[in-house]
């Protein structure tokens, strides 16, 4: 049921643009550095990343990727949910033969799949700019695949938060302006206590307790998801 | 006994200490289209949420095909059609899309999109974005939906509302043909007593959450009455010599107004009131109208009775009974 679901909501979205912010968020930091690095090729490739030009590629990268990921949780669970939301077409959904947890559950996997998606797009098109910028030594392929993948990990407690809010919240504005809060007070996680949440990806990214806190992410992110997904069986659907 | 489609029990919905459903009993058998009738913010919108899952009663029990929809709501929901309020609809997508994401989940085959589309017209426009649609063609794409897991059971909830007449005629011939063609019980809600009466075949009103008739039509209507006018040159005298008669009218400009009287009655009257000299205008049968009974039950008091109003006309539209609350589950 969950993959009839799943192939629903992949249909649902045709048309509403959501595929162009999992092509452009990648897309768009990746250019933001090849602008970086050729423009300052001199500077960065032969002397402060010397040793390692992949390594510093990736860490410059690396910077960005909590605050794109943040925006990313935001932007796809919003429009996610306002295609349901819009018509007001969860009282047709519902009063379809499904469970309202399988109902919750794939819009999860319509957003983490989008999420995944938007990773391996990031690694594709860092490869591509490393390459086009003809960077020396080896490619970092392990680093490259878990430069996402890792703070996204880390992250997921927005997800589960923006999961709940948007699905059962009439009012977008909420989520979304608490996603973006939470996206700007994300750069500056390295600086944050390690016990705000939102810090962690930051330092994931800085490979700081790394597997700690991407632990504590999907615990986090599991208990949100738990609760959200009980109220949203149980609340009265207007 | 026939069996039944659908059977509450006791039927509650509290919000914040209002009633919006407040013990409701509702029996429809199988094969009936039945009329669900009240006024704006009587409670049906949240009667059927509830008989759809989608809104959990403060009390009482639904029964759908003789099941408790609490345990077996996925199972019964298979067998269940709905269009609640205004139609639900993905305008980004054209006709087959949005029937497309709601036959995956129902596991149809394909065809059936085309059937239903036909069945409610809308065959040509099925490659258009449906936000491009009339409300006309919107509503008939939500009937479509309703259709598409071939139901045993519909719930419409106002499905005529804010068409035109045109439209109007074309659901309401729609849904009459289901139950000859396919066997579907309906239960099809309205504020309008004119609209259920032309298509229904038994009819629960409800007023304030509370159900304050349910029967068949024809037994509304006889509840209805009818009345013989009378009008004649000298009304008080004739009023004497209908009494000598043993019939005891009352007066109503300048009319003699007979209430349940039969053939022979009115026969020997008449022949009285000729023998007495009197000229005789009109004799004439004036059925209470039903927007006028309505009108009595919803409002309670018998505020209506004098209305008188014409038989036949039913221009007043919605019966609106005064100080409603607004329907809560807006």
């Amino acid at each position: 049921m969950i993959g009839q679901l799943l192939a629903t909501d992949l249909l649902k979205m045709r048309r509403t643009g959501i595929w162009w912010i999992v092509f452009i968020g990648p897309a768009g930091l990746a250019a933001m550095q090849a602008l970086n690095f050729g423009l300052r090729y001199d500077y960065l490739v032969l002397d402060q990343y010397k040793s390692d030009p992949w390594a510093g590629l990736l860490s410059s990268v690396g910077s960005f990727v909590p605050i794109a990921i943040y925006l990313a949780m935001t932007l796809l669970m919003s429009m996610i949910a306002s295609i349901e939301n819009r018509q007001n077409s969860w009282k047709q959904t519902l009063a379809l033969p499904v469970k309202r947890s399988q109902v919750f559950a794939s819009k999860f996997l319509c957003c983490l799949v989008q999420l995944l998606a938007a990773c391996v797009l990031l690694s594709v098109s860092i490869v591509i700019v490393g390459l086009a910028l003809r960077l020396p030594g080896e490619i970092p392929y392990f680093d490259l695949l878990t430069l996402g993948f890792y703070p996204l990990l880390a992250s997921l407690p927005l997800l589960g938060f923006m999961l709940w809010a948007a699905l059962t919240l009439r009012n977008q504005a909420i989520p979304i302006s608490l996603g973006i809060a939470a996206s700007l007070v994300s750069v500056f996680g390295g600086s944050l206590s390690e016990a705000i949440p939102l810090s962690w990806p930051s330092l994931v990214v800085a490979g700081q307790e790394t597997f700690l806190f991407m632990g504590l992410g999907v615990a986090l992110f599991a208990v949100l998801y738990l609760l959200g997904s009980i109220h949203f069986s149980r609340k009265d659907v207007a | 006994m026939t069996e039944m489609m659908i059977e509450t029990r006791n039927l509650t919905k509290k919000y914040k200490g209002t009633r919006a459903v407040d013990a409701l009993n509702l029996a429809i058998p199988q094969g009936e289209i039945y009329g669900f009738l009240g006024p704006n913010g009587a409670g049906k919108t949240t009667t059927i949420r509830m008989l759809l899952g989608l809104i959990k009663p403060s009390s009482g029990i639904v029964q759908i095909f003789g099941q408790d929809l609490r345990r077996e709501r996925i199972k019964i929901l298979r067998r269940v059609g709905s269009l609640v309020e205004y139609p639900s609809y993905y305008g980004h997508l054209n006709a087959v899309e949005n029937l497309e994401t709601i036959r995956r989940i129902l596991n149809v085959p394909k065809n059936r999109i085309d059937e239903v589309l036909r069945t409610v017209g809308l065959t040509k426009d099925a490659k258009r974005a449906v936000k491009g649609y009339s409300l006309g063609m919107k509503q008939r794409l939500g009937i479509a939906s309703a259709l598409l897991g071939s139901p045993e059971l519909l719930l419409l909830d106002e499905p005529t509302n804010g068409l035109d007449p045109s439209g109007i005629l074309e659901i309401r011939e729609l849904i009459k043909r289901m139950p000859k063609e396919q066997g579907i019980t309906v239960l099809v809600s309205s504020h309008l007593l004119s609209e259920v009466e032309q298509m229904a075949t038994g009819v629960g009103i409800v007023n304030q959450g509370r159900m304050i008739f349910q029967d068949s039509i024809p037994n509304l209507q006889r509840k209805a009455g009818s009345e013989i006018h009378i009008a004649l040159s000298e009304p008080d005298a004739g009023l004497i010599t209908a009494r000598e008669l043993g019939c005891f009218p009352r007066l109503d400009q300048g009319k003699l107004v007979f209430k349940g009287i039969g053939n022979e009655e009115i026969a020997r009257l008449v022949a009285a009131l000729v023998d007495a000299r009197h000229s005789i205008y009109r004799v004439e049968e004036r059925r209470k109208s039903l927007e006028d009974l309505f009108l009595t039950m919803t409002s309670g008091a018998g505020a209506t009775a004098e209305t008188n109003g014409e038989a036949g006309t039913s221009a007043g539209g919605a019966p609106r009974a005064a100080g409603l609350p607004k329907e809560a589950a807006q």
